[in-house]
């Protein structure tokens, strides 16, 4: 069990048993899960519309015609569900773990705390929902347009889509951590959520300071505008930048969310 | 087992004393912090297989201890090792060592059946599968879980719930337990069940025990050592009945047939066993003598009385905990806690 692939296996063998608690509590609270789902096939349609509203006036914006720009959109909601489904209970650290103190119950368990902590709602069906969902979308937008889709492409586009997540979650581990130092940072966490809905827009539409800002601070363009720029119109600098750009900040984070723990005042009874 | 040395915790909190809005106002641009110092030089070990109570009025320090030792709370300065390690060194290693309940907080899966938190507790232990069906039916049996194995934990009441917090502890057979108020809220006769439930395991594994009580109950139920804590230092450490010893007042009760006024009789035994002692007539030829022990003896109250009236009953009762500890903290009451 001290063997790397040992561990391994037991964080694997875990993850699939959490998994299955997490769903089987789900069935909990069904009422509250379906509102969710309704809630989120509304937005997923006010997205669409939206698009079509635009393009009922324009051709082209910043070059993208309304194919590219639903298979951008679809992009952004699979990186987006990817994340959603793995680490959306980083929300409750950055709401009241840390707040109230309850944070307690995943550090004195015999795995790593930001696992246990994350597995209570590993495989969140709302995610895999829009996981499902983006790949529908992309599917739509493909079938209009000219792709050339060879396995060497599809595995950068993967890895792609991979670093894409990387970053939601690295952003959202590292906003959520601050609350460590400030007990609650649910605000500044949904803040920084509005700005990833830039994702769904082309790049080339925002002012220089904006691209700066999305690709070298929050660099939410990654979970979006480049996994489709590079499916669209090949490789570019960002391509090749992203995986380092989405392993650092997932190094950063992890990083300020070790240093919050040591921090961490467990208050409370 | 347990070690701790010199440990020391201060809490930094923004000052939030000004009422009102407008303080509201200045606090937001204020960067006045208040510090408490919750532990300041804790020191004592407790050796392998001893139930130790760990004493002390509310915001002693009793929690701040309890976390350091549980390995969520860093320490300000000195160090602690449970089962030979510094919590906080292999996370891992230590979550496998101790058990632990904190208060009211609970560490099952809320939504989830008991029986099913006993399920992940085994996995995430790594628990060998007949070990695991060995405890999960002494649990059952201890906890009576037959009624309450499906419903989700947080529909058990309270007395329910505890009871399977500190099972939940117990269940990966820990070398150390550590219990935060473990029956706070809890009556009578569930105090006794959470007192049979760690007697009844700890005691056959030798289990290492650490409790924090406000409960004198609990204290002489389960442990046979203390370590009292006062303003965050340790003020006592001992085997009980050697504190108990240590009542700064002795009291013996004494029945007698016989008439005499008992205005007369209490002022004379009061001047044969001397100065601070007190008598008081208690009913029909009933009286109380209290006093230092060395004054107030059965003996001597024997003696006293010996040639005025027959005595019919003397019984000196072991003081309470609670007039011990009342005497042992020596600082005034300092109103903190929640720590």
């Amino acid at each position: 069990m001290t063997t790397p692939r040992g561990t391994l296996r037991r964080y694997a063998g875990l993850a699939v048993l959490l998994t299955g608690v997490g769903l089987r509590r789900l069935v909990s609270y069904r009422s509250d899960f379906l509102v969710g789902v309704g809630a989120f096939a509304l937005r997923v349609v006010l997205h669409a519309l939206l698009l079509g509203v635009i393009y009922r006036h324009v051709t082209d914006i910043a070059g993208w015609t309304f194919r590219e720009a639903v298979l951008l959109l679809g992009v952004a909601m699979l990186v987006r569900g990817i994340d959603h489904a793995f680490t959306d209970q980083l929300w409750e650290l950055g709401r009241k773990l840390v707040q109230r103190g309850e944070l307690v119950r995943y550090l004195v368990r015999p795995v790593h705390p930001l696992f246990s902590l994350l597995s209570e709602r590993f495989c969140y069906p709302e995610g895999i929902g829009e996981a499902v969902a983006g790949l529908a979308v992309i599917g739509y937008a493909a079938g209009g347009l000219d792709l050339d889709l060879d396995p060497a492409r599809l595995v950068v586009f993967a890895v792609l889509l991979l670093a894409g997540a990387l970053v939601f979650a690295a952003v959202k581990l590292l906003l959520a951590a601050l609350a460590f130092w400030t007990t609650t940072s649910l605000q500044v966490m949904t803040a920084v959520y509005e700005l990833a809905d830039t994702a769904r827009y082309p790049l080339d539409v925002f002012p220089w300071p904006a691209r700066l800002l999305l690709t070298g601070v929050l660099p939410f363009a990654l979970t979006g505008f480049v996994p489709a720029d590079y499916l669209l119109h090949g490789p570019s600098l960002l391509t090749w930048l992203a995986p380092l750009i989405g392993g650092a900040l997932t190094a950063l984070a992890l990083r300020v969310w070790s240093l919050g723990v040591r921090r961490f005042e467990a208050v409370g009874p | 087992m347990i070690e701790a040395h010199e440990l020391t915790k201060v809490f930094r909190m923004r000052a939030d004393t000004r009422p009102g809005l407008w303080g509201a106002v200045r606090g937001l641009f204020s960067a006045e912090t208040t510090e408490v110092r919750a532990l300041d030089g804790v020191s004592f070990t407790v050796p392998a297989g001893e139930r130790t109570a760990y004493l002390g009025v509310n915001g002693a320090g009793k929690s701040t201890t309890i976390k350091i030792l549980a390995g969520v709370l860093t320490p300000g300065s000195g160090h602690c090792r449970v089962d030979g390690r510094e919590p906080r060194a292999d996370r891992n290693a230590h979550a496998r060592a101790i058990g632990v309940v904190f208060g009211h907080r609970t560490q099952l899966w809320w939504d989830l059946p008991v029986t099913e938190s006993f399920r992940i507790l085994a996995r995430l232990h790594d628990l060998p599968p007949a070990l695991a069906e060995a405890n999960r039916l002494l649990f059952d049996e201890l906890l009576d879980l037959g009624e309450i194995a499906d419903r989700p934990v947080r529909t058990l009441s309270l007395g329910q719930r505890m009871r399977a917090e500190i099972a939940a502890a117990l269940f990966h057979a820990p070398r150390v337990l550590l219990l935060d108020e473990p029956t706070i809220g809890l009556d009578l006769l569930l105090k006794d069940a959470v007192h049979e439930l760690v007697n009844r395991v700890a005691r056959e594994r030798g289990t290492t025990v650490l409790l924090t009580s406000h409960d004198v109950a609990d204290i002489s139920a389960i442990c046979e050592r203390v370590v009292v804590v006062d303003a965050g230092r340790v003020v006592h450490t001992g085997y009980l009945h050697e504190l108990l010893r240590r009542a700064p007042t002795r009291t013996v009760r004494l029945e007698y047939a016989g008439d005499v006024d008992p205005a007369a009789f209490a002022h004379h035994i009061r001047l044969e066993l001397g100065d601070p002692v007190t008598v008081t007539p208690a009913g029909r030829r009933r009286v109380t003598v209290q006093g230092p022990p060395e004054l107030v003896t059965p003996q001597r109250v024997l003696a006293a009385v010996t040639g005025l009236v027959a005595v019919t009953d003397l019984v000196a009762p072991e003081p309470t905990l609670g007039e011990v500890l009342r005497a042992l903290y020596v600082a005034p009451q300092p109103a903190r806690g929640g720590r």
